[in-house]
């Protein structure tokens, strides 16, 4: 694929944190230079002898790089990027992945978990519309990105595992996994599915789509 | 990257190009062959000791080949993945030629038939070239089938390179040999 270079190793200053919810944030680091990538790929992160696998969310044509992190308690690496000081220099590596959108004439369904919204944040940065997205979370502060990827979306579903018992979900929301919603709110037919996120979630709707959805190709990303 | 998803229980997996398949499909089974040789060559590596040295940076260089020709044979032609794949089939296959040559210029001539084994490293060599005929042939199966996601045509190129490898991999035992000094026996009919 054209500007995917081979994967290299690179220095990296970090620029910023944004935390998205209490419990996840956004980094941006320096590009390096010579560094390309195409939406959907992602870099390894080292950082006190540890090194872990972030999805880019952000697009080829982005001046620095970003990744989404969810703080794991008791976790190797997560909370100490939490902690990390603006400004110190990590080491990185990549692009890493083949989980790239491959257009074709079936309907995209994309399925995220978490932080698995993050390689359809680039893909949409990049220019991806009109497919349908179930972004599942437990919670409508856990939809993160919402903002920036239901507008590309030609049908656009929150999955909110546990809603909030006295709040009415938007008319976007629906009350349910995204196992469920891949279940019961798609028509039957053919469809490239994409997930990524949680392994309950890509064994459960790969299942799915075996099930109903004979036909249909499958491409996945686990990422807890 | 996470060592299981649990989204293959059922019998089924993706190919990298995203069909869901049998997991007795042809590709499928080609890629276990592949698979199984590459551990193969895992144990020859770990069997040769110093002398061996140079040979066991070829052989990585061959495991991690088959992780490309594994790759390859996962991605139905056309997609966007296969379009992100290095190539692969001429150049490896050319290699292995020249690393042929290399050996049969130091090893003496074939006498006859040769009884497989000798030093564990040969042993295993022999086993690996078996292992090899194997993958080779169901690469040739999976060529030769009708389904949309078997045909293939470049998948010639794959074929080719093991049928070299497996060449290759006869030296290989016959150059263990030269290396730790164990006489070769050969078929006496």
């Amino acid at each position: 694929m054209a500007g995917v270079t081979e994967t290299g190793r690179f220095r990296s200053r970090l620029l910023s944190r944004a935390w998205l919810s209490a419990d996840t944030f956004q980094l941006d680091l320096e590009r390096p230079p010579g560094f390309y990538f195409a939406p959907g790929q992602g870099i390894r992160l080292s950082d006190g002898g540890v090194e872990r696998e972030y999805s880019l969310v952000c697009a080829p044509h982005d001046q620095h790089l970003s990744i989404c992190v969810q703080v794991v308690a008791g976790g190797a690496l997560t909370p100490l990027l939490a902690g990390r000081e603006v400004g110190i220099v990590l080491e990185l590596s990549g692009p890493h992945g083949y989980f790239i959108f491959q257009p074709s004439d079936r309907p995209a369904v994309l399925v995220a978990t978490g932080t698995g919204i993050a390689p359809f944040v680039s893909m949409v940065k990049s220019g991806l519309r009109g497919f349908t997205l179930l972004q599942g979370a437990s919670s409508i502060e856990g939809l993160h990105y919402r903002d920036l990827v239901q507008p590309s979306a030609g049908r656009y579903l929150a999955c909110i595992s546990r809603p909030a018992p006295d709040h009415a979900l938007p008319a976007w929301g629906w009350p349910g996994r995204v196992s469920e919603a891949a279940r019961n709110e798609l028509s039957p037919g053919q469809f490239d599915f994409y997930l990524c996120g949680s392994r309950t979630m890509v064994r459960n709707v790969a299942a799915i789509v075996d099930e109903r959805f004979p036909g249909s190709r499958v491409f996945f990303e686990v990422f807890y | 990257m996470k060592a299981y998803t649990g989204g293959g229980d059922a019998g089924k997996t993706s190919l990298l190009s995203g069909e869901r398949v049998d997991k007795i499909h042809c590709r499928i089974e080609a890629c276990g062959e592949v698979d199984e040789l590459s551990s193969v060559l895992g144990a020859l590596v770990a069997s040769l000791s110093q002398e061996g040295r140079e040979l066991q940076g070829e052989l990585r260089e061959v495991q991690a080949d088959l992780f490309r020709l594994g790759a390859r044979l996962s991605t139905i032609p056309g997609s966007s993945a296969f379009a992100m794949l290095p190539l692969f089939g001429e150049e490896q296959t050319r290699r292995l030629e020249a690393a042929i040559d290399r050996l049969e210029a130091r090893l003496p001539p074939l006498q006859g038939f040769i009884l497989p084994g000798g030093h564990p490293s040969a042993a295993w060599a022999h086993v690996a070239r078996t292992v090899c005929r194997r993958a080779e042939r169901r690469v040739v199966r999976c060529a030769g089938e009708r389904a949309e996601t078997a045909r293939d045509e470049k998948l010639g190129d794959l074929i080719a390179y093991l049928n070299r490898l497996s060449s290759y991999l006869f030296s290989v035992a016959r150059e263990c040999n030269r290396i730790f000094n164990v006489p070769e026996r050969t078929w006496q009919a």
